[in-house]
């Protein structure tokens, strides 16, 4: 049988897959990025533990290693994506749930890409390559 | 400290990237931002895109009436973390307590940034400003607070006040202030202000309020008192961990019976918990690790206005000021001798009883 | 000052300065009134008397049966509203939490939830003793702006107060403000209108218990 406060965490917890829900509708129709900070909700940590549950794992999981590690772990729902941020100091600064066709960390940015060709150019040069 | 000339040189991207730090890690810097400024997880990268184009803000930081504890809590990194890198975002041109100058360099330094980004530095100030005398109890340099405010606000772009003492006159102003203590609200009018007031103020408030200024140009949205909403919006009591024995009526009843072992709510030892507002339950210090409530001390309301003369730490806000039994004495004998008198002159209108049978 | 600061701070003092000082003024008044001379002798001696007095001041929480058709709704009434007060003010957490401050003696409260369900209870038998108040023809004629002042002097701290337990109307430092000046305003006007039976029902009781002891009625 629920207890009175498995109850109340499932209320919050279908609250959130509805929105879930709605926020990969919009991402069908406009590709509109959308995401729930969970930080910024009262959640007790028993309610984070069963909307994990509930969301499950996916295919994917990916680590980000730039000013501290952040885990990005494919739901069970394609498109849905838990986000953990850790600090160098081993703080979480930040939790979400991303709904996304990727997330946008995981993406390389336009301005790294270049400046990572220049030093790719600059370091064959260095290391004397002459023929391409 | 920064060279006066960088907001002319490169952005925010450019500098990290030579330093090795990518997108990536500013990107994340704005995700943590935005949970920290309550601002919508969607706008973190615009935030981050803004935080990449934008050139180094030149903050000038000037120190008055104060104990550096301020500046000792936002500029102490146990270790370097991610919002330390708000601190690369500026270019802190003037501050006593890190500038390598002193002296007539340091003075110069401070006309030399005053020069370069007239209109467009931030003035961050720290300490009260003693106003009586002509303010001849805090100089620096021999010049004195009041007068350094008055010259220094009028070509910045907006003032950060930081601390209880800065926002709203703090220790210094408390009973009798001998000094004539002020905020700096009290003293500038014609310029945008925020308090981040505390005592001292959570760090990420300032690194947030930072953060948000860089990336979109303009302070976030703050209250009545001029504080950031996003983290003075809330009471501590509506974040309190120990909320729950409040409701239940659980308290400690002194520091160190079974209550106070148990973690109890801390009304009745004074906290102040329900009429502050502050970051602080959420937040705490030190990366963090605590806040007064946490290690088991009432709330003492360091961010409110005049939290010092509000009466004793240790007296519940359910007990209000003692008036003292000298004064209830006084009352006392005001009121028999008045009462005393009334009815002496209602009986002298009277008719006396007789005395004898009749 | 915020609100908060005065009423915890020069409102307070000055509303208990001026209580104490009523209180003084009430009670010098009447220790100085005019005494009638008896002048039959009496028929008891002076510990019956006194236990006359004290009889008194019990057996007049009920009335005489004859009475009750008429008054009996308003005496459970006025008796609710009474003990439910009582509860509120010795049984409420912060309230003993003041007691203790100024006097060191302490006991265990109510929970939050008792106290907040007589509270309900309490305002709800108020309205119903003041709707009877101006409805009823002789109730109406005999009511002075006295009855009317001390009743509101008392609704608006037990409203105040349940409102702050609730804390959602508004900010808790303002509900406090006002719970806090609620009661100052009843504290001020207490020595000088009829809600000094709340110090003088015992006293008036017991001394006319003694008149009639004398005399050899009933008490």
């Amino acid at each position: 049988m629920k207890t009175l406060e498995s109850r109340g965490h499932d209320g919050v917890v279908d609250a959130l897959l509805v929105e879930v829900a709605d926020l990969l509708a919009r991402l069908i129709e406009t590709h509109e990025e959308g995401a729930i900070d969970l930080l910024g909700l009262p959640l007790s940590p028993e309610c984070v533990a069963e909307l994990d549950r509930r969301l499950g794992v996916g295919e994917v999981e990916i680590k980000i290693d730039a000013s501290g590690l952040s885990q990005i772990r494919e739901t069970g729902f394609s498109g849905v994506w838990w986000t953990q941020h850790v600090d160098e100091a081993g703080r979480v600064i930040a939790r979400l749930i991303e709904v996304a066709m990727a997330p946008r960390m995981v993406l390389a940015d336009v301005e790294d890409i270049k400046r990572g060709r220049q030093k790719l150019l600059a370091a064959r040069k260095n290391a004397g390559g002459s023929a391409p | 400290m920064g060279n006066a000339q960088d907001l002319r040189g490169e952005t925010l991207a450019e500098m990290l990237a030579s330093r090795g730090i990518g997108r990536r890690s500013l990107l994340k810097f704005a995700i943590a931002m935005a949970t920290s400024l309550a601002l919508p997880p969607a706008i973190a990268p615009l935030m981050a895109a803004n935080l990449a184009k934008a050139k180094r803000r030149s903050v000038i930081w000037l120190s008055f009436q104060e104990c550096t504890g301020c500046v000792e809590t936002l500029l102490r990194a146990t270790s370097p973390t991610i919002d330390q890198l708000i601190f690369d975002f500026i270019s802190l041109d003037y501050q006593e307590v890190l500038m390598a100058a002193a002296g007539a360099s340091a003075e110069k330094s401070l006309r030399d940034a005053i020069a370069a980004n007239t209109g467009e530095y931030l003035l961050a100030i720290d300490g009260s400003i003693p106003t009586r005398d002509s303010g001849v109890y805090s100089l620096t340099g021999g010049r004195s607070n009041l007068a350094m405010l008055e010259d220094i606000a009028r070509d910045a772009k907006a003032i950060l006040a930081i601390g209880t003492c800065a926002a709203f006159g703090g220790i210094p102003k408390a009973f009798p202030n001998p000094t004539g203590a002020v905020g700096v609200e009290d003293l500038v009018s014609d310029k945008l202000i925020v308090n981040i007031p505390g005592c001292p103020p959570v760090p990420e408030v300032l690194s947030g309020v930072l953060a948000y200024f860089i990336s979109f140009g303009r302070l976030p949205d703050l209250d009545a008192r001029k504080r950031p909403l996003a983290y003075f919006g809330a009471t501590i009591h509506d974040q309190c961990y120990r909320r729950a024995f409040y409701d239940q009526g659980k308290f400690a009843k002194t520091f160190d019976d079974e209550g106070a072992r148990q973690g109890w709510c801390l009304f009745e030892l004074g906290c102040k918990g329900p009429t502050t507002h502050n970051a602080c339950a959420s937040l705490r210090w030190n990366n963090g690790t605590s806040f007064p409530i946490q290690s088991g001390h009432g709330c003492i309301g360091c961010s409110q206005p005049d939290f010092w003369d509000a009466g004793s730490f240790y007296t519940s806000l359910a007990g209000g000021v003692a008036t003292g039994w000298r004064n209830a004495g006084i009352a006392a004998a005001v009121g028999l001798a008045g009462g005393a008198a009334a009815a002496l002159t209602a009986r002298s209108k009277t008719p006396r009883p007789p005395k004898d049978k009749p | 000052m915020t609100l908060l600061e005065i009423a915890r701070g020069p409102a307070w003092q000055a509303s208990v300065l001026i209580f104490i000082a009523g209180i003084a003024w009430r009670l010098a008044g009447l220790a100085l009134l005019r005494r009638q001379r008896q002048f039959a002798a009496p028929r008891h001696g002076l510990p019956a008397r006194m236990a006359g007095g004290a009889r008194t001041m019990l057996t007049r929480f009920i009335p005489r049966r004859a009475f009750w058709p008429g008054i009996g709704v308003s005496v459970m009434l006025s008796a609710t509203f009474h003990v439910g007060l009582g509860l509120i003010v010795f049984g409420g957490a912060p309230h003993i939490l003041v007691i203790h401050q100024y006097t060191g003696l302490s006991w265990p409260g109510l929970p939050k939830g008792v106290i907040v369900l007589v509270s309900g209870v309490t305002l709800a038998s108020m309205i119903a003793l003041l709707i009877r108040r101006i409805t009823h023809p002789v109730l109406r004629l005999l009511s002075s702006a006295d009855d009317y002042l001390s009743w509101l002097l008392v609704f608006l701290p037990v409203l105040t107060g349940i409102l702050l337990s609730g804390e959602t109307v508004a900010a808790y430092d303002h509900l406090l403000a006002l719970h806090i000046l609620s009661f100052d305003l009843m504290l001020i006007w207490l020595p000088f209108g009829k809600l000094m039976h709340a110090g003088l029902v015992f006293a008036g009781r017991g001394l006319m218990g003694m008149k009639f002891s004398r005399k050899g009625a009933a008490t």
